[in-house]
Formats: C-alpha cells, sequence, structure tokens
C-alpha cells in the first residue's frame, strides 16, 4: 500500500470522489468549473514542491521558474495555427524542462541551506527578467496561444480541452498521476536513500551513497512536474506571461505547502484548496482581503504546527 | 594471511592554516587485526580517521587501499572499497526503525539505487543483511523500533550495525565506547573481539583498558605527531608515552 496512513485514504477517497462529481453539478457554470481547475493544476504544481521542500529536504523559492517554463515552451516549441497533438508535445516539453532542470540542479546543488534558498530565488529572478525584457517573448504581455493542442491516442479523441468539463478531468488526471508517481518514488529504493539524505546527508554520505546524485535526480523530477503544471495553466487561460515565474508564485506554493503540511503530499492538495478558499472568501468580503487572508494564514500556521494534514491525523489516527 | 596490508598511509598530513593538526603521519593496517590509536586530547585521533574514511582532505601525503592510491576521492568511494565508519557523536537516523537504519546500509551491497518504482520493501536480501547486524551487536530485541527510542548504550550498538551491514573490510570507529555504561563496554568489546577475527579494525578510544585489552598494534599520537606503534607491551613501556600523557617530569616540578 503506498498510502501508508488512514487519514491519507480516507482524505484522498474523500477527494476523489468530490472531484469526480463536481462538473456534474456545476454543468451549467463554467467559471466554477474553470476555478476548479486551476486549484487542481495548482495542486499538481505544490505537490512536485512538497516533494522537493518536505520530502527530499530542497528548500527551494524558484519553483515557479519551471512552472513558467513549461507554459513559455509549448508557445516556443509549437506552430503557432496548427494544433499539435498534446500528449507528443507534454511529453517534448517535459524532456526540455528535465534537461533545464539537469543544468540548473547542477548550479544550485552545490549549495545548501540558506544559499540553496538564495541561489534558487535568484535564478529564477534572472528568468523572470529575462523573458519580462524579451521582446521576442512578449515581455509583460507575455506570449498568446492561438490553438488548443488536439488529445488523441492512436487516433481516439475523446478530450476536447476547448471543454472547460474536459479540461478539467484532464486536469484531475494530472494530480491522481503526480501524486501516484510521488508516492511510489518515495516508497521505492530511490526514495529510500532520498529520505535518509534528507534525514542525515553526512551519514548517508558516510554509508556509500552519492547523495548529489540523488538530490539531482529529485530535483529534476520534481521540476519536471511543475513544468507540466504550468503547460495545463498555460493551455486553460490561453496564454503564458512572466507572471507565472514570479517569486510571489514560488512563495504562495510554499505557503499552501506548509498550511497543507509539509511532506504529507496529500496535505499539499489540502493547502491549495484551503488557500484558495479562503482567498475566494475573503475577496468576495472585503476590499482589505489581503490582510484578512494574511492574518488566517499566520492564525492557521501557529495553531496547526503540522499543518491541516496533521491536524486532520490527530483527529483520525489510533 | 594475516599480515596482509589493507590500508597505509604515507607522510599524510593535516595542516588548519598554521595549524599542524597531523604531521607526517605513516602507518599501516593490517588485515585482521585490531589497530588502537591512543593520544591526548588534540593528538589528531579524529584527524586521522576522518582522512582514512574520506571525509576530510589531506594537506599532503597518500592513503593507500590495497595498493590503489585513494586520497581524494569523494567519501562514498572509500565506502565502496570497504572502508566503513562509526561516528563519535552517535550519527543515526533517528526517525526511523533500526531495521531501516540497516536497510539504508545494505541496500547498496545488493541492489540498484536508483530504481525509482520497486518497493524498497521487496528486496529479501537487504531485508535479511540488515537484521543479520542488527543480530550481530545484539539488537535483536529492537528491530523494529525506532532509533530515537532506544537508549544511549543501544544507539551506539546501532550506530555500528550500520557500519557493518555496508559489509566492510576494514572498520573505522570513532570512540565506540564514549558515554557508555560498564556493561554495555563489555558488550561492545566483547563484540569487537569477535569482529577483528573477520574484520581489520581501527579504534580509536579513549577508554585504555578496553585498548589495551583489544589491541593487536597501537599507535600513539601527541600534538600531530607521530610518537609510536608497537604492540601493547611495547608502547607500554616507552618513556615518551608516558611524557605524552602525564607531562615531562620537570614540568611536573615547575608546576
Amino acid at each position: 500500500m503506498i498510502f501508508e496512513k488512514r487519514t491519507e485514504r480516507i482524505f484522498l477517497a474523500i477527494f476523489f470522489v468530490i472531484a469526480l462529481c463536481i462538473p456534474l453539478f456545476l454543468e451549467d457554470n463554467s467559471f466554477f468549473v474553470g476555478k476548479a481547475t486551476t486549484i487542481l493544476i495548482l495542486a499538481v504544481f505544490v505537490m512536485s514542491l512538497d516533494f522537493l521542500v518536505g520530502r527530499v529536504g530542497l528548500v527551494t523559492l524558484g519553483h515557479a521558474l519551471f512552472y513558467g517554463l513549461g507554459g513559455y515552451l509549448f508557445v516556443i516549441v509549437t506552430p503557432e495555427y496548427e494544433a499539435v497533438n498534446f500528449w507528443i508535445y507534454a511529453m517534448y516539453i517535459m524532456g526540455i524542462s528535465a534537461l533545464v532542470a539537469l543544468v540548473v540542479g547542477v548550479v544550485v546543488l552545490r549549495t545548501s541551506g540558506i544559499y540553496f534558498i538564495m541561489i534558487t530565488l535568484a535564478i529564477s529572478q534572472m528568468a523572470y527578467y529575462f523573458f519580462f525584457d524579451s521582446l521576442e517573448f512578449g515581455g509583460n504581455d507575455g506570449l498568446f496561444i492561438f490553438m488548443k493542442p488536439e488529445t488523441s491516442i492512436f487516433g481516439l479523441n475523446f478530450l476536447n480541452l476547448d471543454n472547460p468539463t474536459h479540461f478539467y478531468y484532464l486536469s484531475l488526471l494530472a494530480v491522481l498521476v503526480t501524486l501516484l508517481a510521488i508516492k511510489i518514488i518515495l516508497r521505492s529504493r530511490f526514495g529510500r536513500i532520498v529520505e535518509a539524505s534528507r534525514l542525515n546527508p553526512e551519514r548517508t554520505e558516510a554509508l556509500g551513497y552519492n547523495i548529489f546524485a540523488f538530490r539531482l535526480i529529485s530535483y529534476i523530477i520534481g521540476s519536471t512536474l511543475a513544468a507540466y503544471a504550468g503547460l495545463l495553466f498555460a493551455l486553460q487561460y490561453g496564454y503564458v506571461n512572466p507572471q507565472f515565474m514570479t517569486w510571489e508564485m514560488s512563495g504562495t506554493a510554499l505557503v499552501m505547502s506548509i498550511l497543507g503540511g509539509m511532506g504529507t503530499i496529500y496535505g499539499a492538495i489540502l493547502g491549495t484548496i484551503t488557500y484558495e478558499g479562503l482567498q475566494y472568501f475573503f475577496e468576495h468580503m472585503s476590499e482589505d482581503w489581503m490582510l484578512f487572508m494574511g492574518g488566517a494564514i499566520i492564525l492557521m500556521v501557529l495553531l496547526l504546527r503540522k499543518g491541516l494534514a496533521g491536524y486532520l491525523e490527530k483527529l483520525l489516527e489510533k | 594471511m594475516a599480515n596482509d596490508i589493507i590500508l597505509e598511509t604515507e607522510s599524510l598530513s593535516k595542516h588548519w592554516g598554521g595549524i599542524k593538526a597531523l604531521n607526517d603521519i605513516s602507518l599501516q593496517f593490517q588485515d585482521k587485526q585490531l589497530h588502537g590509536v591512543v593520544g591526548p586530547n588534540g593528538a589528531g585521533k579524529s584527524t586521522l580517521l576522518n582522512m582514512l574514511c574520506g571525509t576530510l582532505k589531506p594537506t599532503s601525503g597518500c592513503i593507500f587501499h590495497k595498493g590503489d592510491q585513494i586520497e581524494g576521492m569523494k567519501p562514498w568511494k572509500f565506502v565502496r572499497r570497504g572502508i566503513g565508519r562509526s561516528f563519535q557523536k552517535t550519527n543515526i537516523y533517528a526517525d526511523v526503525t533500526c531495521l531501516e537504519n540497516c536497510a539504508v546500509a545494505a541496500q547498496r551491497r545488493f541492489t540498484g539505487s536508483f530504481n525509482l518504482f520497486a518497493s524498497r520493501h521487496a528486496n529479501k536480501l537487504v531485508r535479511e543483511a540488515a537484521e543479520k547486524a542488527l543480530c550481530q551487536v545484539g539488537l535483536d530485541s529492537r528491530i523494529h523500533t525506532v532509533a530515537a527510542e532506544i537508549s544511549y548504550g543501544e544507539q551506539r550498538q546501532l550506530e555500528l550495525a550500520m557500519v557493518l551491514a555496508t559489509d566492510p573490510c576494514i572498520l573505522l570507529l570513532d570512540e565506540p565506547m564514549a558515554g557508555m555504561g560498564h556493561e554495555e563496554s563489555q558488550r561492545i568489546i566483547e563484540l569487537l573481539n569477535e569482529l577483528k577475527q573477520t574484520y581489520s579494525i581501527v579504534l580509536v578510544e579513549h577508554d585504555m583498558d578496553a585498548i589495551f585489552e583489544l589491541s593487536d598494534q597501537l599507535t600513539v599520537l601527541d600534538n600531530g605527531t607521530h610518537l609510536i606503534t608497537g604492540t601493547v607491551d611495547e608502547v607500554r613501556n616507552e618513556p615518551r608515552v608516558k611524557e605524552a600523557y602525564l607531562g615531562k617530569e620537570d614540568e611536573e616540578e615547575a608546576a
């Protein structure tokens, strides 16, 4: 069983049942389906960050770099007025992102602790200003996606990305696949050494493991998943701009992961839904919503030391 | 062949700026022998051990393992050659079970660690090797206990079990009995006596009784320099050793 905790199984069962049904009830309200889709895409991004920060022990403040990269790469590598195949190009874009993560990883993983935070932040800011200042990539306005890709597999076409409900299910699939992939990796032999490297890097090296290699591979996996989330987000809204890559984006995702319960992975889903829910609630309540939002998050972090997942586990375990 | 040289250092030195932590040390460590290393505080014992296992790079000099020059290699490559070390300060994975602690150590021997899909629990050989190492040090009853919950002495045993689970040919042990009670120390001494039949052991230890009892060869370091290497009796009768430990006689009078 890759889901070890009872709480985890209960939460995920409830989540997926509700998530599968949402479009049935909101069929006529494409705004809410769109909103729910965005939350699912963000959840993929936050899970990939939670994996790196909470499980591999790499506290990155530059994760949004890959989120933006996924979006930009799609516009850059696809022909402008031709509907390309989604699956093939998703693979293609994840491949390029993995290569970028390899290069960035080799540089940033030479540092650790606070220096790692600083250098990941610096590199993502460099990318942000590169796209911000570049004319060929649209500068601050970014780039538009004129043609949504088609999604046929072996000639079978059952998903239409122009249909919000279809796009919603594609995003839900991404959540499921990301969740399973991360859980399987964490349970694997590779995951054992990754866990050991986080708990005690000195000891792990003294047991004969090249922890740099384990961290680099983990970094590539986390970054590639983030790029996939960014690709979906760009496709949902039909554009990509430098805002995808801001440090606020990385920081917000970090808050979502902490709120949900760092390192629990399923907590990332919980944290994303809660954060977005709170924001929606406060936005509609008051002009000064950021003030309430900030206060609410401070309160929750103070009261729930191990995040929402930790609180649920306290209620449901034993 | 009892006299095979497994590990050898040649003019090994470590300088921190102007301070000579270790100066011009040439030693030979033989198979199936326990080689004790003693010396007053600051003599350079831990520095020596850290260089022998690759975590410290020597300023100058060479280290040979079975004839290959290995200084400057990454620490994890040392382990792969069979050079295993324990730490002076207990250095374990406190949050996971004793079995998992040893499984991390054993996994590398049997199977690739870059497999992202196969469950970590699937390989029987890893589990058996981890259990065997725990039994060797007498932690049979603690296999499924979280490492943080066992006693300090048991954590020291676990520390040793993890080294054994890497299947080393030479053990570098940094004060395995530090902070242990008498009974626990006795158990470790028995264990080391047993282990030196199969492994080459380098033992740094403050407990003189233990080290006199166990050592086949004994090296005394003082202030970063190599004072003497010999059998326990040779070392005991060496006047310079007494000086190093007790101070020169005229100094004592002056004090």
